[in-house]
């Protein structure tokens, strides 16, 4: 048995409901079928006037990532290439509202001066400080340091039932875990941490007297590489992050990291567990497991729509959108473009191996993808592993996909030979 | 017909997608710049998924025909 405390079941499904009154704001209540509407106005054509959710006849206010912003003009592109080619062009479609108006003060407060708000050189320096913590040949540093104990420790829990929950008691808390353990919290400060995910401010009183330690003496941690990490700036100077730089990126990385690897966890699950032949192919060939996830991806991403903000007027892909404008980039319609992808509709983990745009594209494509990917390599390949015969639980409601902005499954009940 | 794929080293953030679908083609080095594997050993889509993956288009794919 791990000696690793587990988490408090409860406070679990208080914090990562899907239904909860913060997940509202991106569209939590809506349980349609996005996609057909996503299908029906990329044949129409690839950028149209409005907000992702205007056009799929959603009313309500919704927040997310580039809205509600009401002053400025909005668009959406749905095909493959127009998505892909303005993640690309970082120039004309910047990633902040300040890129393209100086003195604008809203948005995404507390992440003003973050990697996902800075551009070009500034952004690029910055990155290259944290990028060889997050390339593919660290995944096991990630795995072996802060994911497989928690994976087993869950595990353990469940084990002797011969039933559970996965959604929440599973993939919900590997990701806060393994990114609160990679600051150097411990597991059982993991959910005060996360219940500070949208208040910063808060956060920074948990990692102001971590930078600090890690300042006096490096542990072998995310913090102690960021305490660490220098750069030369042009005039052949070392610079150091300051405190705030790296409170400005831990921060983010929760926000970023520990919502959307929980879900896409989750949907991956709910899609093999609802294709039992497919899971069964999986089991036994654990090769398959990495297609699984690569199109549980490409077929659902959790979060299908990410905001530009528009720097110079542009005929793009027969839309005129001028200067000032916010882009969102429905990735979630690109991964089916059926020009892309044959049966764009089908969940398939046999079909070739190609890029989608779950983690984005261009130089702010997804910082985590591989720390992401272990998670859900980890956590889905230590059930199969360790839960006999696992499948969906027949007396229980089947899972099923719901949200806009951030989508994923409520429950996964599933029961297994104990 | 042989095959050459150019890094430019200035493009290359090290987003390590190369390595997800040429998983044998590309590796890291400790700048986090992918490097290209003697040989490139797999497979021409694979590799060509990978050049066209890359997120700031630092690969090249370049097929020389031999005489």
């Amino acid at each position: 048995m791990s000696e690793q405390p587990v988490l408090d079941r409860d406070r679990m499904r208080e914090l990562f409901d899907l239904r909860n009154s913060i997940v509202m704001f991106t569209g939590g209540n809506y349980t349609d079928d996005p996609y057909p509407i996503w299908h029906e106005l990329r044949d129409q054509a690839p950028v149209h006037a409005g907000t992702p959710h205007e056009l799929n006849g959603i009313e309500d206010d919704l927040f997310f990532h580039g809205l509600p912003f009401p002053e400025w003009p909005h668009f959406t592109a749905f095909s493959w290439t127009a998505c892909d080619e303005a993640y690309r062009n970082d120039i004309v479609f910047a990633s902040s509202a300040t890129a393209v108006d100086p003195e604008y003060e809203g948005g995404l407060r507390g992440y003003e001066s973050s990697l996902l708000t800075m551009g070009g050189a500034e952004h690029r320096r910055y990155r290259s400080l944290v990028q060889p913590s997050f390339v593919p040949a660290k995944a096991q540093w990630w795995i072996t340091n802060w994911m497989q104990a928690t994976v087993d420790a869950l595990i353990d829990t469940i084990l002797e039932e011969g039933r559970g929950e996965l959604n929440v008691d599973f993939c919900a808390a590997i990701p806060v875990i393994t990114i609160t353990g990679s600051f150097g919290i411990p597991v059982h400060q993991a959910l005060d941490v996360r219940e500070t995910v949208s208040d910063p401010q808060k956060m920074i009183e948990f990692l102001v007297p971590i930078v600090e330690a890690r300042r006096d003496e490096p542990a072998d941690d995310l913090i102690s590489v960021l305490v660490e990490a220098e750069y030369t700036d042009e005039d052949g100077k070392i610079h150091r992050l300051s405190d705030r730089e790296i409170y400005s990126f831990a921060t983010l990385l929760l926000a970023a990291g520990s919502g959307t690897t929980w879900k896409q966890m989750g949907i991956t699950l709910a899609a093999l567990l609802q294709r039992p032949d497919v899971l069964a192919a999986v089991r036994d060939d654990r090769s398959l497991l990495k297609p699984a996830i690569e199109e549980s991806l490409r077929w659902m991403p959790t979060d299908p729509a990410f905001a530009r903000w528009v720097a110079e007027d542009i005929d793009f892909h027969g839309t005129h959108i001028p200067r000032g404008s916010i882009l969102h980039i429905n990735l979630g319609a690109a991964n089916r473009d059926p020009s892309r992808w044959d049966r764009p509709d089908e969940y398939d983990i046999y079909r070739p191996l190609k890029p989608s745009l779950a983690f984005g594209s261009g130089p702010h494509v997804c910082l985590g993808m591989h720390v992401a990917r272990a998670e859900m390599t980890t956590g889905i390949g230590a059930l199969l592993d360790r839960l006999p015969n696992l499948r969906l639980d027949p007396d229980a409601e089947p899972p099923s996909p719901l949200g806009f902005y951030e989508r994923g499954v409520m429950e996964i009940p599933v029961v297994f030979d104990a | 017909m042989s095959l050459r794929i150019d890094v430019d080293r200035e493009s290359c953030i090290g987003s390590g997608v190369c390595l997800v679908y040429a998983p044998n083609t590309f590796v890291h080095d400790d700048d986090a710049k992918a490097v290209v594997v003697d040989g490139a050993p797999d497979d021409l889509e694979s590799i060509q998924n990978a050049v066209q993956g890359c997120p700031t288009r630092a690969l090249r794919l370049i097929v020389e025909d031999e005489f």
